[in-house]
């Protein structure tokens, strides 16, 4: 309902001013994902699933048993990508990319969220030129 | 970047305090589209303006006014409020340590719609850079009848069929904004109980409308196309297409749509479209099914339309309200948004929802 929204977003505006959250999604991200299971995945690409809703990054890892995983991370949708003039060809796979989020709360799952998803100095993906196809500046 | 984008403009209205000069909006509602001077209509070839093309939404003017804003900003103000937004986004780009270490247990401390998980950086988004502009005026609100700039307060009867529907499940909201986990009993019983967002069954908040509105956040595309007795317009989230007959009388109250039923005809240079028989599930901001949307296009130069839209529901509001902003064509492509190609996130959250179960079902057993 979009009351619950308007609520939300009044709260959430007032909030900003003493935290500044990452980006929400139009999910329930909280339903999702579990805050008691941060993780820190660090491998590299072997998948990404340019697709909507949201796109998924696979990444394989080394866990601490030192067995091979490969980790499903979810971002946004990539339409907004392309419009930034990022393409498949942009993001290889084999590049190596460090990950901070966290695990979905079926634990069975190696599935976590892409709270901030970069190469591995930091460097943060996906950063086209800004603007492609934007309309023109009103004034 | 780490700024919650569905209150972004809300915020950069309210962090930036008052405008110091105030122009004057002109709310009269007679219909006149201001057109740009030095400006040939084009038209089609049965004589109508020719409104085709693809239009980018995308804003910071938010749809109801922020408290203690005038109706218009100077350009010195949307100036100085827009160079804030592109500092958010280049901070949002930023790089960060590589060697981090994972986020908090317990959470980020994030609020708003994404919960205490976070969402993702601002790479990802396009809410819009500029405000908008009608009629020379730099708007702070896309509402501009009431002339506060705001949605009129609900009647006594929506608030409590509001209160009732938030008492439910929501599978009537357009999107999830649980803070975390939505309390709400049978929230996630099942696919169905969740918001049609959710569901892929329909965008962010009012994107495929009527009204068509920005959501502040992504993917804020529509395309027009005219033929003699049809007019589409397809919205790329969540890739829906409006088919309006023209000069047609609407279906029988009995069949019901997703997007209601559209038809439309010509006031002189402007389209003017007619949308009743919603469902009772589309539920614009809490209207009910029998919600009325007329939106007026207009052609005001050759990258510009005028959208105006009046909202019309008895059961909901006392008095009819209306919103405009200017469509901006643009170059840019419709891409597919096939959502339910993979939507993994509404098989995570019920299986999360069933771990839940298993885990409350075992501590009860062992009591």
């Amino acid at each position: 309902m979009k009351f619950r929204l308007f609520v939300s977003v009044l709260c959430a505006a007032a909030a900003l001013f003493l935290a500044a959250p990452p980006l929400a999604a139009h999910h329930a991200f909280g339903a999702e994902f579990d805050s008691n299971k941060p993780v820190l995945i660090k491998g590299k690409l072997v998948r990404v699933e340019w697709v909507n809703p949201h796109s998924w990054l696979h990444i394989e890892t080394v866990n601490a048993a030192g067995e091979k995983e490969e980790w499903m991370v979810e971002g946004g949708s990539p339409n907004s990508l392309l419009r930034r003039g990022v393409t498949k060809d942009s993001l290889k796979i084999g590049t190596e990319v460090v990950v901070d989020g966290y695990q979905t709360r079926d634990h069975s799952l190696l599935r976590a969220n892409g709270r901030n998803i970069t190469l591995k100095d930091g460097t943060k993906l996906f950063l086209g030129s800004a603007g492609t196809g934007a309309p023109d500046d009103p004034h | 970047m780490r700024i919650q984008v569905f209150v972004l403009a809300v915020l950069l209205g309210i962090a930036s305090g008052l405008p110091g000069q105030t122009p004057v909006v002109n709310t009269s509602l007679a219909g006149k589209a201001t057109t740009s001077k030095s400006f040939t209509m084009p038209r089609t070839l049965d004589g109508h303006p020719d409104l085709q093309g693809t239009y980018d939404l995308a804003t910071l003017t938010p749809i109801d006014r922020p408290a203690g804003q005038g109706q218009t900003m100077t350009s010195e103000e949307a100036k100085k409020r827009e160079a804030g937004q592109q500092k958010r986004v280049a901070q949002g780009d930023a790089k960060i340590a590589g060697d981090r270490t994972a986020p908090p247990k317990g959470g980020d401390g994030s609020v708003g719609a994404a919960g205490n998980v976070g969402g993702y950086n601002y790479g990802w988004l396009d809410p819009g850079s500029s405000y908008n502009v009608v009629d020379g005026q730099i708007r702070t609100s896309l509402i501009i009848d009431p002339p506060d700039g705001r949605m009129p307060p609900y009647t006594p009867e929506a608030q409590k069929r509001i209160a009732a529907m938030r008492s439910r499940a929501n599978s009537d909201a357009t999107e999830s904004n649980d803070p975390g986990l939505d309390k709400t009993p049978g929230a996630y019983d099942d696919p169905e109980a969740r918001p049609l967002g959710e569901q892929c069954l329909l965008g962010f908040g009012s994107t495929s409308g009527p009204p068509m509105l920005p959501d502040y956040f992504y993917n804020n595309l529509h395309k027009i196309v005219q033929t003699g007795d049809s007019v589409m317009i397809l919205t790329e989230m969540v890739h829906d297409v409006r088919v309006v007959r023209m000069n047609a009388q609407h279906l029988p109250s009995n069949i019901r749509r997703w997007l209601g039923d559209s038809v439309g005809h010509w006031e002189g240079d402007t389209l003017v479209i007619d949308t009743t028989n919603f469902t009772s599930k589309t539920r614009f901001r809490g209207s009910t099914e029998n919600l009325h949307v007329v939106e007026r296009f207009t052609r005001t130069g050759p990258k510009t339309l005028l959208y105006r839209f009046t909202i019309e529901d008895p059961a909901t509001w006392a008095r009819p309200w209306t919103g405009e902003m200017a469509w901006y064509a643009t170059n840019g492509l419709i891409y597919e948004y096939a959502c339910h190609e993979a939507n993994y996130a509404l098989g995570d959250i019920l299986r999360g929802a069933r771990e839940r179960d298993r885990e409350q079902g075992a501590a009860k057993a062992g009591k």
